[in-house]
């Protein structure tokens, strides 16, 4: 018997037969740049990953952990896909608590029932959760409180990332600006180690300084040091108003000078994107709103108190035509949620125009966000190459989509990001390749140089994960055996 | 190494007027602002990374313990060489590197006084968020150490939400940079791993803080209550109702007296505690908040709200609460502060368990502290002297810990673990749980040189 077969007898005795599957339209279904796993097991709870861990720990076989697959094209390929550990049972609320602001949920909850749950009795929600409801319908709707909170985060594919997905890949979005990143939010995880071990850190509190903090560490690390199974999470109350405004400028300087002098007043805005007109058409159009995209467009996102979302929008239009906007548009809750939920998904429907779609994100010092923008535009111009950009001015990251359009432009793309990547790495920066065709995978590196921390980075690897059986080769290479 | 030989060295490195080894300077260097004792083989005062990236590697070499010291203002025995070594006083290194405007950055060298950092940079509109009590002498290295907070952390966050980027020197004296001013890159968070290791991984030797526009509008204000359960229960109304207020302090009519025999900030004597609830950020709607919390107060049998109608008023609340372990401490000889933190909504509950214990281990026993957060500090007061009053005082600090573990808190919510915390971690961490600490500190500190004796226990001898 091989060593697969054994491994997947020993998984269905040990968490149940219905729960490994090695049908092959399943493990397609789990596959990574191509390569799909021999077996794929849905374990129902932190218990069940203990003990397949421990399996895979004995027979040596590597580790995929899987939440809903929306960012398995991040990261470089891992250099062996055996077994897929998937998330997708581990779907239970176990602690909402919103009098003390915190909420305890297993990784393979959906970001969006989140949300959901935490609405008002009057379904006031931080997404739209009218167009939510069509997706599912076992949203909880009891026990919702008059105020209603919310998660203060807004990551890419709100409507379909699991939460532990997002937490694992540190993923965020516009409002970052206001509330903060992951690291920001998770006050504790329980895990399970690379050696097979349940490890808990962090807690219900939101201070908490008693031994390392192993959740930081856990953020953002790929799925390299462990399958993250629990997390508690930092809530908010939800805003008393949310509103958004567009405004369009004819150029990237003019939109630049708003969003500065934006920055520099006493405004408190949720985010203030800069976006291309493709960007704001694909946005509005898949939200169904109205507005055209100028040249260059800057939206601001403003979550807080009436009195203050009120101010901050008479203060911008004033400030808009200042600084010569073109046009502006004003959207009210039922039209700002919508928007910036389809703004997270502006590469799911960018995926959809071309099938040779290559994804970016540059970070970046802050006050470099302008030059870095031009720069960006003008050399994907230059070629023709249709793209679609949006910018977190503040927040020092800008996202791109090259979209190019069925010739042949392999060499031309390798070029173009590698001098991107230098100009970004030169100011300190990062370029990271977060979708890109198969082909092109191979001349560029995901994330770059990894730099000096790399020596640290290693040798927590190896201390934690001896035998590289976690998501070998995902991160910077680690580990590649 | 040998001690004559090993005051050469160091002295080769960094000078021989900041190399201290006198009985003199040892003694002083033995303990900090906790009860812990020790006693370092000398002490360095380096000037620069390359001062402490040669000591280091000398360290790393001699296997010889290195402690880095701020100014010695924490409370768990995080500086106090338990097993001897060099003290790396940052003492010289206390210049601010660089206040980066356009990017809202400040690099620092660790020794920089807290508040000195503060300071400065308020003059330019902005501000460094964290506030610890003790922001006058404490360092930002030491901040870095213990993940510190403060009053206004309840808004803001922590160290650790403020901190960008750090130059550290690792255990073989090589000199790293981690994160910078990019905010968001892919990475392991080491960053976020180093800051509150209280000097177990490495040290810091530059740190690069975040820094925020001070806001627009403040309103502080002192809500007077006739009984702690009543202000226990505002504190959680308040943010049930959906208002995260920038602070929510607490303190009882123990501390009130003091802070007013010594302070004299003008607050009342007879009451049973205060609130401090202060609110920022844009002026629109503040007036409207500040309703709705006196309205929550009223529900909770509130006496009376002051509102600090100038400046001048608001520093004189605030000199109060920041002075108060300063004016407990006049009361006894010692006295000694439990960090233990709960969620919120516990509060009321986890006050009432702490003035039984107060009762049953007959010892005065004071509360100031950050409410809003959950994070108590009862301060036990007592005669280090007196040997058996000493053992009730130990007694009473870990059961209030044992009740903060067993209502879902844990055992040091800014304080740290230090050597004071070592037997209660087994009250919050499996055994499974510290063995994957002690992973991370093996990949940190293969032989061992960080601050050995802190933060994680030795390993339970399997049968014993
Ligand atoms: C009256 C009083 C009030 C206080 N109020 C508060 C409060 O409100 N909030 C709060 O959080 N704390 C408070 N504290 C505790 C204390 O002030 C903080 O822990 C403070 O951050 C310590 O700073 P320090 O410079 O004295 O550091 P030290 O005590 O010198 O060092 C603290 C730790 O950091 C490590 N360390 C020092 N420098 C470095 C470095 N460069 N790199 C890596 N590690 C380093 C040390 O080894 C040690 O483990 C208070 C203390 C007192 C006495």
């Amino acid at each position: 018997m091989g060593k697969i077969e054994r491994l997947t007898g020993d998984l269905a005795s040990a968490i149940g037969r219905e729960r490994v599957k090695t049908d092959s339209d399943i493990t397609d279904r789990h596959a990574v740049g191509g390569l799909a796993p021999s077996v794929v097991a849905f374990p129902k709870d932190i218990k069940q990953v203990k003990e397949i861990v421990n399996l895979a720990v004995r027979d040596g076989v590597s580790i995929v952990p899987w939440g809903s697959g929306t960012k398995q094209c991040m990261g470089d390929l891992p250099s062996r896909v055996e077994l897929v550990i998937s998330t997708e049972k581990m779907n239970h609320m176990l602690d909402v608590d919103v009098a003390n602001l915190t909420i305890t949920v297993e990784s393979g909850v959906k970001f969006r029932d989140i949300q959901a749950r935490l609405a008002t009795q009057e379904d006031r929600c931080y997404l739209p959760l009218d167009e939510l409801g069509k997706e599912t319908d076992d949203i909880i709707c009891s026990e919702r409180t008059r105020s209603g909170c919310f998660l203060p985060l807004d990551p890419p594919f709100g409507d379909k990332a699991t939460i532990g997905g997002i937490i694992a890949a540190n993923s965020s979005g516009p409002r970052k600006l206001l509330y903060g990143l992951p690291r920001d939010m998770v006050l504790g995880v329980r895990f399970v180690t690379p050696k097979g071990e349940i490890v808990g850190a962090g807690g219900k509190t939101v201070k908490n300084v008693s031994g390392y903090d192993v959740s930081k560490l856990m953020i953002g690390s790929f799925g390299t040091l462990g399958i993250i199974c629990e997390m508690t999470l930092r809530l908010l109350p939800l805003p008393e108003r949310m509103e958004t405004m567009i405004l369009g400028f004819a150029s990237l300087s003019e939109a630049a000078r708003f969003a500065d002098a934006l920055l520099r007043t006493k405004l408190i805005p949720a985010a203030v994107e800069i976006m291309n007109a493709g960007a704001v058409d694909a946005v509005c159009a898949k939200a169904g709103i109205s507005a055209k995209g100028a040249t260059c467009n800057v939206a601001v996102a403003m979550e807080g108190f009436d009195e203050a979302v009120g101010r901050m929008k008479k203060e911008m239009a004033a400030m808009g035509e200042r600084f010569g906007a073109t046009a502006r548009a004003e959207l009210d809750e039922g039209g700002h949620n919508p928007f910036w939920l389809s703004f997270g998904n502006l590469r799911v429907m960018d995926k959809e125009k071309s099938n040779d779609i290559l994804s970016v994100r540059l970070s970046y010092p802050i006050s470099e966000w302008e030059k870095i923008y031009a720069i960006c535009d003008e050399t994907l111009a230059s070629e023709g190459l249709k793209h679609t950009m949006v910018c977190h001015a503040g927040s020092g990251v800008t996202a791109i989509d090259i979209m190019p359009d069925g010739k042949d432009r392999h060499d031309l793309l390798i070029q173009i990001i590698a001098s991107l990547r230098e100009g970004c790495e030169a100011k300190g920066g990062q370029l990271t390749v977060e979708c890109a065709p198969s082909q092109a995978r191979k001349s560029i590196t995901t994330f770059g140089r990894p730099g000096a921390v790399s020596v640290i980075m290693e040798r927590l690897k190896k201390a934690i994960d001896p035998s590289g059986i976690m998501n070998p080769g995902r991160f910077f290479s680690l580990t590649q055996q | 190494m040998e001690r004559g030989e090993l005051l050469t060295s160091l002295k080769d490195i960094v000078g021989e007027e900041n190399v201290l080894s006198s009985e003199m300077d040892l003694a002083l260097y033995g303990y900090d602002a906790s009860l812990e004792r020790g006693k370092p083989d000398v002490v360095v005062l380096p000037g620069s990374t390359e001062d402490v990236s040669k000591v280091v590697k000398l360290a790393y070499r001699a296997k010889i313990p290195v402690i880095g010291r701020g100014s010695g203002t924490n409370l768990s025995g995080g500086t106090v060489p338990v097993k001897g070594g060099i003290v790396v006083h940052f003492s010289h290194m206390n210049r601010i590197i660089e206040i980066d405007i356009p990017n809202r950055t400040v690099t620092v060298e660790p020794g920089v006084i807290t508040l000195d950092l503060q300071n400065t940079i308020l003059k330019k509109g902005l501000q460094y968020a964290p506030d610890p009590a003790s922001q006058k002498v404490s360092t930002l290295g030491g901040n870095f150490g213990e993940n510190s907070g403060g009053p206004h952390c309840l808004k803001y966050g922590v160290t650790t939400n403020h901190v960008l980027g750090a130059e550290v020197v690792l255990f073989d004296g090589t000199v790293v940079w981690l994160g910078g001013k990019s905010p968001d890159q892919a990475s392991y968070d080491i960053t976020g791993l180093l800051v509150g290791s209280e000097g177990t991984l490495a040290i810091a030797t530059k740190i690069m803080l975040k820094i925020i526009p001070t806001p627009e509008a403040v309103k502080t204000m002192l809500a007077i209550y006739d009984s702690i359960e009543d202000a226990g229960n505002t504190v959680s109304a308040i943010i049930a109702e959906g208002i995260v207020p920038a602070t929510l302090e607490m303190m009882d009519n123990l501390v009130l007296k003091a802070v007013e025999d010594s302070v004299h900030a003008g607050y009342p004597m007879d009451a049973a505690a205060v609130l401090i609830i202060e609110l920022d950020g844009m002026a629109d709607g503040m007036e409207r908040q500040a309703g709705k919390i006196l309205e929550i107060c009223k529900r909770h049998r509130v006496r009376d709200v002051r509102l600090a109608k100038s400046d001048a008023e608001r520093a004189e609340l605030w000199a109060g609460r920041k002075g108060a372990f300063g004016a407990v401490a006049r009361l006894r000889p010692s006295y000694l502060v439990c960090d233990g933190t709960v969620p919120r909504t516990k509060l009321p509950e986890v006050l009432g368990k702490v003035i039984q214990i107060a009762k049953k281990y007959d010892l005065p026993i004071g509360n100031v502290f950050h409410a809003g957060d959950g994070n108590l500090h009862p301060l036990i007061l007592f005669d280090e002297r007196n040997k058996e009053e000493l053992a009730r005082v130990h007694k009473a600090a870990t059961e209030i810990l044992q009740i903060c573990a067993d209502v879902g808190g844990t055992i040091s919510g800014e304080h740290g673990i230090g050597t004071e915390k070592l037997k209660e971690m087994s009250f919050i961490f499996s055994e499974s749980d510290m063995h994957f600490m002690r992973d991370i500190k093996s990949a940190f500190d293969p032989v061992g040189i960080w601050n050995p004796g802190k933060v994680i226990p030795q390993r339970q001898a399997a049968n014993a």
